[in-house]
This record gives structure tokens, sequence and C-alpha cells, in this order.
């Protein structure tokens, strides 16, 4: 087992931590040091809201379906000229 | 050999799944409805044009962003702005959440700042910053997939996204406590 984190290495850590970057090994000593600290919990919550601020504000913009069905119409225009 | 029909039928059974995710990278990358509409419609038909090169069954997602990187960089970007003076070499990483941590230690201002805001704040980070974040953080492409497809060494993107969060977490709280969302650390003189 990992030695444990302190908490300046468990936040430089947490962003990779919530992105699921971290090897398994590594992320189950992020995940023992949050249990047992607050004040590092809390700043990853900070992170999973802000990451979550991005996924809200552009993540979830869908192709406009004018565009789609142009595309589709390329694609069934006939067989490729190139 | 291949029928057209079959030809069409395995693009849109393996490509167009990812219509959205190309079309939020090239709105992105291009900063602009009507460009980012005709970067991802150029995309596909070159796509479709190639799809006999591309292997069915390997990584369909990883191929495509490659071809609208590739068609962006050659017939898409523009000039390249002015940089912008954005201080991305902050000295203190976690400076932002210290500023907060009395206040709002879990960042629930993040919650309340509106769509409008964020969309600018990354839409004003540097090209190379804005990219690899939106893979990232929007897309969820793993860092060693984004370093392959740029081909920058994996360490490059890791400090560019650092970067690009730290910038985003600075501006979105600048614009909290515009917004009377979070209460500033320092009373406003």
């Amino acid at each position: 087992m990992k030695p444990d984190l302190d908490c300046r290495e468990a936040l430089d850590l947490l962003q990779d931590f919530l992105r699921q970057e971290l090897t398994p090994e590594v992320e189950a000593t992020v995940t023992r040091h949050l249990a047992g600290c607050r004040h590092c919990f809390r700043h990853g919550e900070f992170e999973r809201n802000f990451f979550e601020a991005l996924e809200r504000a552009v993540g979830r913009d869908r192709c406009p379906d004018t565009v789609r069905e142009r595309i589709l119409a390329g694609l069934r225009g006939g067989p490729p000229s190139a | 050999m291949v029928s057209p029909e079959e030809r069409t039928a395995s693009f849109e059974r393996e490509a167009l799944p990812h219509l959205d995710m190309l079309y939020r990278v090239a709105r992105r990358l291009t900063g602009d409805l009507t460009r980012a509409e005709d970067l991802v419609q150029d995309t596909m038909l070159k796509a479709f044009r190639a799809w006999d090169r591309f292997e069915s069954g390997t990584n369909a997602r990883g191929w495509l962003l490659t071809i609208l990187r590739n068609t962006f960089i050659n017939d898409y970007r523009r000039a390249r702005r002015t940089p912008v003076t954005v201080d991305l070499e902050l000295a203190e990483p976690h400076r932002i959440h210290q500023t907060v941590a009395e206040s709002d230690p879990e960042g629930e201002f993040f919650r309340r700042v509106v769509d409008e805001r964020v969309v600018a704040a990354i839409d004003g980070l540097p090209e190379e910053f804005r990219e690899v974040l939106v893979l990232s953080d929007v897309e969820g492409l793993p860092y060693a997939e984004i370093a392959a497809m740029l081909e920058v060494p994996l360490g490059t993107v890791k400090s560019r996204l650092f970067r690009a969060r730290r910038q985003l977490q600075a501006e979105l709280y600048e614009h909290a406590v515009e917004a009377g969302i979070v209460r500033p650390k320092e009373p406003i003189p």
C-alpha cells in the first residue's frame, strides 16, 4: 500500500483524481485522504463544482438538425468522387 | 468490395454518433456558430471520403477529431488573434480555493455563475489551452489520447490543463464577486 498523502500532495492530485486519471493505487491514497480530511474533501467539492459548471455550460450543445441533414444528404449523394 | 450502401451504412453507424461531440469542439475552436457548422460538415464529408482508410472498430472518435483539427488549422483558423495577456503564470496553484475557503469552501458559486459567463471565459482562453480543456474537461478524453492527437508530451497536456483551469476559476470567481454571488475576501475600496 502506498504511504499516506499529506494535504499538499492530496490537493495537487485532486483534479486528476476527479478526471479519473490516476492509477488505482494512487487513487486509493486520495480516497483515503479525503475520507479523513474535511478541508481537502471540501476542496474536492470545489473542483467538482467547477468541472460541472463547464459541463453544464458547453457540454450539452447538440449539432443542429439542419447541419445533420446536410451531412446525411452529402453521404447519400452517391459514391464519393475521391 | 464493399458496396456504396454498406459503406454509407457503416459510416453512419460508427462515425455519425460522434457528430454532437465534433460540433461542440468545432464550436469552441472557431468561436462562431456558422463556421462551426461548416467545419463539422467539411470534417464529416472528408472523413466519409477517407472512410476506406479507417479501420473499422478502432478509435473513430480520435480519428474524426484529428480530421476536424487538421481541417480547422488548414482552412478555418484566422490569423492568430493578438495573444491575450492572461496571467497563466500565477504562482499559487490553489489561490482561488484559498480565497473562498471561509465563505464558500465547496465552491457553490460555480453552480450559480450563468452559463454565458462560463462560455465567455472558455472562449477567452488562448487556443492551445482552450483546445485541451474542451477535449479533456468537456468531452472527457483521457490525457494520453489528447497528447497523442496533438502530438505533444503528456506533461504538456497536463500543464496546459492545469493553467487553463486555474485561469477559468479565477475569472469565474471574479464574475461571481461582481454578480454578488460570493462575498469578496477583501472589501472593495
